[in-house]
């Protein structure tokens, strides 16, 4: 097999990995937040995206016109119902709390939906095209990595031209200085969490086509999602977007080259060695806690 | 004084329970759990209540006892279940220097993400070898000790009341002493308690392989008690959580914290789990068993007890971050 | 032969492209109180976290004691003798007044008895006996500047480091603090006194430098730098009196 299947196969699974990865990003950089419940949130997103196929008999990709709203006001709900309480509380609170969040919402979604894994199939689901040079792309997966790309764009537009984007960046460099100049940063927070949350349950849609539906689906992608951001740097839109590309061509070049059981250790052994290797020099300057 | 005399009885009451129970092995069973969770609790506590080192990955020790104990009996199974315990110890250790060599150099977010990663290529590494059973688990068919009835639950009901019993006195003792102030100082401010003299990562590391050696004890117990074993029960993300929360709801960095937190919680995940609840609930004929509702809380209750536990965690952080003890010690 | 007990030769500090202190030489004698002054940012403190470890140097060596400590921990350079106090004030918030104390003390004993019998003998010199049982963190600030310094005292430095002791402290309260320090000088250990105050630092140091904007900007002995001109001009320029 060529070098290049695994290559593409990788990068358009990575775009998708990215989108997860910008949205906790998003969070950690405005709201100093490790949001251990975006697995779940990206969970939600799938069995959205299951049941307006199912039910409303909506194409999955057309129905982020419904999910990305519905996510983004959960979301925002979410900041203002329960994380803003702990914005000032020490780290391991705010963990704790977004795990206990977690927690909620994949038992209650166990108790709903049970554990019986669902399947979201499309008339288009198993479709591949073929390239030259034995190379066949998945036509989900492709579509899925164009959304992406849209997504993306629109998210860096956004950031970049509007003013609640910019708000919302001052709030991420320097959430003091950005108060002192008026920006209200508890709307920040909620905004940051609203959009952290849509892009979660965009990346949980886009995936469902393509994998089981399960009430702990989350949990494989929380960790690829906190690699993902520690890669491209915490807070970093950009660097989430490159670090989402990297973990998946990392995981289809191990799945390929070595075997799919050990593919999720050599994610974690990258993780650790970028969190040892890029914060060393960060140790002894900020506070203990 | 009045101290002493308290730590008398509930010792007292501890030993003389299992008489009162005499042979229920349900009773004893919840016992047990309470005892070990207890411990593990107070374990994690040294390290992440006193020491602020919140690990997210002790786990990673409790199977690492629980595995060794239980690979060792499989390949010999006529060695001395204590000569396991103490290889398991071993190989904890060497986890917890590999994982102290890591996590200590990061602070705040990135340690406790750091110490999940390493507990979780832990719990993949054993998954995806041959000698560990892989996803099936290991199956322990016969063990004997000084030829203790290992069948009756009782042994067992003590070698975890004498683990906590240590854990405990290891705190106590600590927290009066030098190293306990320093991990102590280190939580609070670790730039301060450098800036006083205090070797931060052989303290921090100190206290992690203490709390890994008694938490891989605990494991080992229980991999003998329950003689059957896979990642999901002694080595996942859930257990390290559970521990961090008993400890939480009980009171962080107070000694009788955690083994409050137990005595509330584990009975309580056991009355949802075995559906005590729902039974009552349709013995006082305020559902009826063959009802909607009454089916659905017979099937699903058991899955529920998890969901208490989100909602618990929630609840605690949000107006209880300190714990019960944390609410009592603010009174005074 | 005068016997240097800090020498610091040539250190300078960046930040990425910000430089905050920039090759700066001096060195403090056995039993000085020597001040450390200069406008706000001009360096002080971030000289103080090279100087005990904080952050290494980006050029320069540090000596204490005829031992180059450039690449020591600041665990290490405490053992040694040498300790600082923090200008944002770090009190161990949840454990009490003595027992911030005693964290101090453990550096020299490992006995429990010992740590507190020396806690409180420093709990003592500064004042402090009322508050032993008092968590750390629910002083006022006046009394947490207070309990740093007991801190350090009881590690049984050779010299102590002390970054703005008296800042936001009321005028008995600084000639308080003046004093207990002039009491730790007499007992025989080095001081290095960070202080805005002009009238605190003429009136307690034997000998000062002047930072500005990273650059040693004057040395000398209290009058020398109170008629030195460009001191005059930094200074009045800084929005400080003297
Ligand atoms: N950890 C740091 N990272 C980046 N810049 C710093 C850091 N610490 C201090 N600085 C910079 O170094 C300069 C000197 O600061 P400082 O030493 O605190 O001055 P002083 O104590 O004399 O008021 C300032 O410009 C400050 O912004
Ligand atoms: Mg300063």
């Amino acid at each position: 097999m060529s070098f290049l299947q695994p290559l593409l196969s990788g990068i358009l699974t990575g775009g998708v990995y990215a989108l997860a990865g910008i949205g906790m990003s998003l969070v950690f950089g405005v709201m100093n937040i490790s949001n251990f419940a975006h697995g779940d949130l990206m969970m939600l997103g799938m069995y959205m995206a299951y049941f307006a196929f199912t039910l409303l008999h909506i194409d999955p990709y057309l129905s982020l016109v419904l999910i990305i709203p519905t996510a983004f006001f959960f979301g925002f709900m979410l900041e203002k119902l329960f994380i803003n309480r702990v914005i000032h509380h020490p780290h391991q609170n705010q963990i704790l709390l977004t795990i206990g969040l977690g927690l909620i919402m994949s038992n209650t979604a166990l108790l709903a939906f049970t554990s019986d894994p669902k399947i979201l199939t499309t008339t288009y689901s198993s479709s591949a095209f073929n390239l030259p040079g034995d190379i066949s792309i998945s036509l989900p997966l492709l579509l899925s990595f164009l959304i992406t790309c849209v997504i993306i764009s629109i998210l860096y537009l956004f950031l970049a031209k509007t003013s609640t984007g910019m708000a919302l960046r001052a709030t991420s460099q320097n959430r003091e200085a950005a108060q002192l100049m008026g920006i209200n940063v508890a709307k920040m927070s909620a905004i940051a969490f609203g959009i952290g949350t849509a892009l979660a349950a965009t990346a949980g849609a886009l995936i469902a086509p393509t994998y089981y539906i399960h009430p702990l689906a989350g949990h494989s992608f929380l960790l690829k999602a906190f690699t993902i951001c520690v890669l491209g740097g915490l807070g970093s839109v950009v660097g989430a977007g490159v670090g989402g590309i990297i973990i998946g061509v990392v995981e289809a070049m191990s799945s390929t080259y070595l075997s799919t059981d050990w593919k999720d250790v050599i994610v974690f052994v990258l993780f650790l060695a970028v969190l040892l290797l890029r914060l060393e020099g960060l140790f002894g300057k900020k506070g203990g806690r | 004084m009045k101290h002493i005399a308290l730590v008398t009885l509930i010792a007292a009451t501890a030993i003389a329970l299992p008489l009162f129970i005499g042979e229920n092995p349900y009773i004893i069973g919840i016992l047990i759990s309470v005892l070990m969770m207890a411990a593990l609790s107070s374990a994690w506590n040294i390290l992440g209540g006193y020491a602020g080192q919140y690990s997210f990955g002790h786990a990673a020790y409790f199977g690492a006892g629980a595995y060794t104990t239980l690979i060792m009996l499989t390949l010999f199974n006529t060695l001395n279940p204590v000569i396991c315990i103490l290889v398991g110890i071993v190989v904890a250790s060497l986890i917890a220097l590999m994982t102290g060599s890591i996590v200590f150099r990061l602070r705040g977010h990135y340690f406790g993400l750091a110490s999940i990663a390493v507990a979780e290529i832990v719990r993949l590494s054993v998954l995806n070898f041959e000698c560990t059973g892989g996803a099936q688990g290991i199956l322990l068919t016969d063990i004997s000790l000084w030829g203790l009835d290992l069948n009756s639950k009782n042994p067992f009901y003590y070698g975890m009341l004498l683990v906590l019993a240590v854990t405990l006195a290891i705190t106590a003792y600590l927290r009066r002493s030098k190293t306990g102030y320093y991990l102590q100082a280190i939580r609070e401010d670790q730039d301060a308690a450098a800036s006083l003299g205090i070797n931060l990562s052989f303290y921090k590391n100190k206290a992690l392989l203490i709390s890994a050696a008694l938490t891989s004890v605990l494991g080992s117990l229980y991999g003998l008690y329950i003689r059957f074993i896979d990642t999901s029960a002694v080595l996942d993300l859930r257990l390290s959580i559970e521990i961090i929360l008993t400890a939480i709801i009980g009171g962080v960095g107070t000694l009788w914290g955690p083994v409050v937190g137990a005595i509330l919680l584990v009975p309580l995940a056991e009355i949802l789990r075995s559906n005590l609840l729902g039974e009552a609930l349709v013995k006082a004929g305020l559902v009826s068993e063959t009802s909607g509702i009454g089916i659905f809380l017979k099937e699903n209750l058991a899955h529920a007890h998890v969901l208490v536990y989100g909602i618990i965690t929630v609840l605690c952080i949000l107006y209880l971050p300190k714990g019960i003890l944390g609410l009592y010690r603010r009174k005074q | 032969m005068i016997q240097h007990l800090l020498h610091i030769s040539h250190v300078s500090k960046h930040f990425g492209g910000n430089v905050a202190v920039s090759d700066v030489s001096f060195s403090v004698n056995e039993k000085q109180i020597f001040g450390l002054i200069g406008p706000n940012g001009a360096g002080k403190t971030t000289l103080f976290n090279c100087i005990t470890g904080f952050f290494p140097a980006t050029a320069g060596d540090v000596i204490f004691d005829n031992k180059k400590i450039n690449a020591l921990r600041p665990d290490q350079v405490c053992k040694l003798g040498m300790v600082r106090t923090w200008q944002r004030v770090k009190p161990l918030e949840n454990l009490t007044v003595l027992e911030n104390v005693m964290v101090g003390a453990f550096s020299i004993t490992n006995s429990t008895g010992e740590a507190e019998a020396n806690a409180m003998e420093q709990l003592q010199k500064v004042g402090l006996t009322d508050y032993v049982k008092k968590s750390a963190g629910s002083l006022p600030i006046g009394l947490k500047k207070k309990l740093e310094l007991a801190r350090v005292l009881a590690t049984h430095p050779k010299m102590l480091l002390l970054d703005e002791i008296c800042g936001g402290l009321n005028h008995t309260e600084t000639d308080l603090l003046l004093d207990i320090i002039r009491g730790i000088r007499m007992k025989g250990a080095t001081i290095v006194f960070i202080e805005h105050d002009m009238k605190a630092v003429t009136s307690i140091c034997d000998r000062i430098v002047v930072l500005n904007s990273g650059e040693k900007l004057a040395e000398g002995t209290p009058e020398e730098i109170t008629s030195n001109p460009d001191v005059i001009a930094a200074y009045l320029g800084g929005g400080h009196h003297a």
